[in-house]
């Protein structure tokens, strides 16, 4: 891997949660203390700025990560030397063989969109460019089909009461590793990067995490909270 | 529409249901319209969930009850529920679609407060729907597109759930997590 590079490709579920907890600021201290490249494919983009900018609830969190992309603390993958037609021609690849896995009722089960799944294809075009990354994505099936797809088989039987069969074996999942906001917040607490200081600062910013739709569990929180003090 | 025959039954129910204000009846059928939207992800079905869930919050609250349009809304609906049985009993799909758009649009036709209400009752069934569904395995920004609810809304909402709190959904240990982001930030 080249060695000089380190980037987290963020999803909107991340960066949502940051802008509506008002944590965007850990974002910039963080790009701003360590040799990180931040990046959002400019799908995610969409979701998280062009589209709620027409809405009216949301357009301040959309113009705060809009300053963010125009400060270049969060960056487009043309920034690492990536054409839109790449990261199209890798996402529709992803998007077709994730949305033709999951089998009920002998239909394919569309379970993904662009958006997240680019974010999938800008870190296969990394790993391709020797570029060691990360995926920052708050969101659960996207994360469940790349670690454990099994798993996620499991938990749509459960919960749509039918037999689901899985076909596709994911050649996209092999290189592609996820943190969370959580994960994020606990590096930031860590480094002392929080403006907030005291012994429940941990606690009170990974439950805000999970509160604005981290997939984190109330156990793995706890876990945490234990690992911060080893 | 898919599983018509289930659908036409369904949408008996929800018209027995609503003439006996039967709230936790259309609870019931609102959970059970989600496995079809979940799977199938047709507009119909995903429109039909949110009506259903809309009319149990509807009929729950004794204040829209006492609006002096809300007879006028309630008719309306009933209405709109025999019209669609009777098109999808004749096979006629595109007039049965229509008929389930016309109880969002008859909203458009009530006035004031109560207008905003009632709009505020179907806008938060759409995220509940949606909840429910990302709850289900389907991922978040396709749900938020299936529903169109913004991803904001969604993931709060999400995010007040246990859906999170599900042991499948646990796919690596913390402490590998951690490492990974450590190991960015050294």
């Amino acid at each position: 891997m080249n060695s000089n590079k380190k980037v987290i490709i963020f999803d909107a579920s991340t960066l949502i949660n940051f802008a509506m907890n008002g944590s965007l600021d850990v974002l910039v201290k963080l790009r701003q203390n360590f040799n990180v490249q931040f990046i959002v494919p400019k799908a995610v983009k969409f979701e998280v700025v062009d589209h709620p900018m027409q809405i009216k609830q949301y357009e301040l969190e959309a113009l705060k990560i809009n300053k963010l992309i125009t400060d270049k603390i969060l960056e487009l993958p043309d920034s690492l030397g990536m054409a839109e037609s790449e990261i199209n021609h890798e996402t529709a690849k992803i998007l077709n063989t994730s949305n033709s896995s999951f089998y009920a009722k002998g239909k394919a089960l569309h379970m993904v969109d662009k958006g997240e799944v680019s974010c999938i294809a800008v870190s296969i075009l990394c790993y391709r460019k020797k570029i060691e990354n990360l995926i920052a994505a708050d969101e659960r099936t996207v994360r469940m089909i790349c670690e454990n797809p099994v798993n996620l088989q499991k938990l749509l039987e459960k919960k749509l009461h039918t037999k689901i069969e899985l076909k596709e074996n994911f050649f996209f999942s092999e290189h592609v590793r996820f943190i969370r906001s959580s994960e994020l917040m606990y590096i930031a607490y860590k480094k002392g990067l929080l403006d907030i200081k005291g012994s429940e600062v941990l606690d009170a910013v990974l439950y805000a995490t999970k509160y604005k739709g981290n997939a984190i569990s109330r156990d793995e929180i706890e876990e945490m909270k234990k690992l911060s003090k080893v | 529409m898919i599983e018509k025959e289930h659908v036409l039954s369904m949408l008996k129910e929800v018209k027995e249901a609503i003439s006996q204000k039967d709230v936790l009846k259309l609870k019931d059928l609102s959970n059970q319209t989600i496995h079809s939207a979940s799977i199938y992800q047709d507009p119909d079905n995903i429109t039909l969930a949110v009506i259903i869930y809309s009319l149990s919050k509807l009929l729950e609250r004794s204040e829209y009850r006492e609006n002096k349009d809300w007879p006028k809304l309630i008719e309306g609906f009933i209405n709109n529920v025999e019209k669609a049985i009777t098109f999808l009993e004749k096979n006629e799909d595109e007039k049965f679609s229509i008929e389930l758009q016309e109880v969002r649009d008859s909203i458009d036709h009530l006035s004031g407060d109560f207008k905003k209400q009632i709009q505020n009752v179907f806008q938060k069934a759409s995220i509940n729907k949606a909840s429910r569904i990302y709850e289900h395995g389907i991922s978040m920004e396709k749900t938020s597109k299936l529903l169109g609810v913004s991803l904001f809304e969604l993931a709060s909402y999400a995010g007040s759930t246990s859906t999170a709190d599900v042991d499948l959904g646990i796919t690596l240990p913390v402490s590998k997590r951690i490492k990974y982001a450590q190991e960015f930030f050294e």
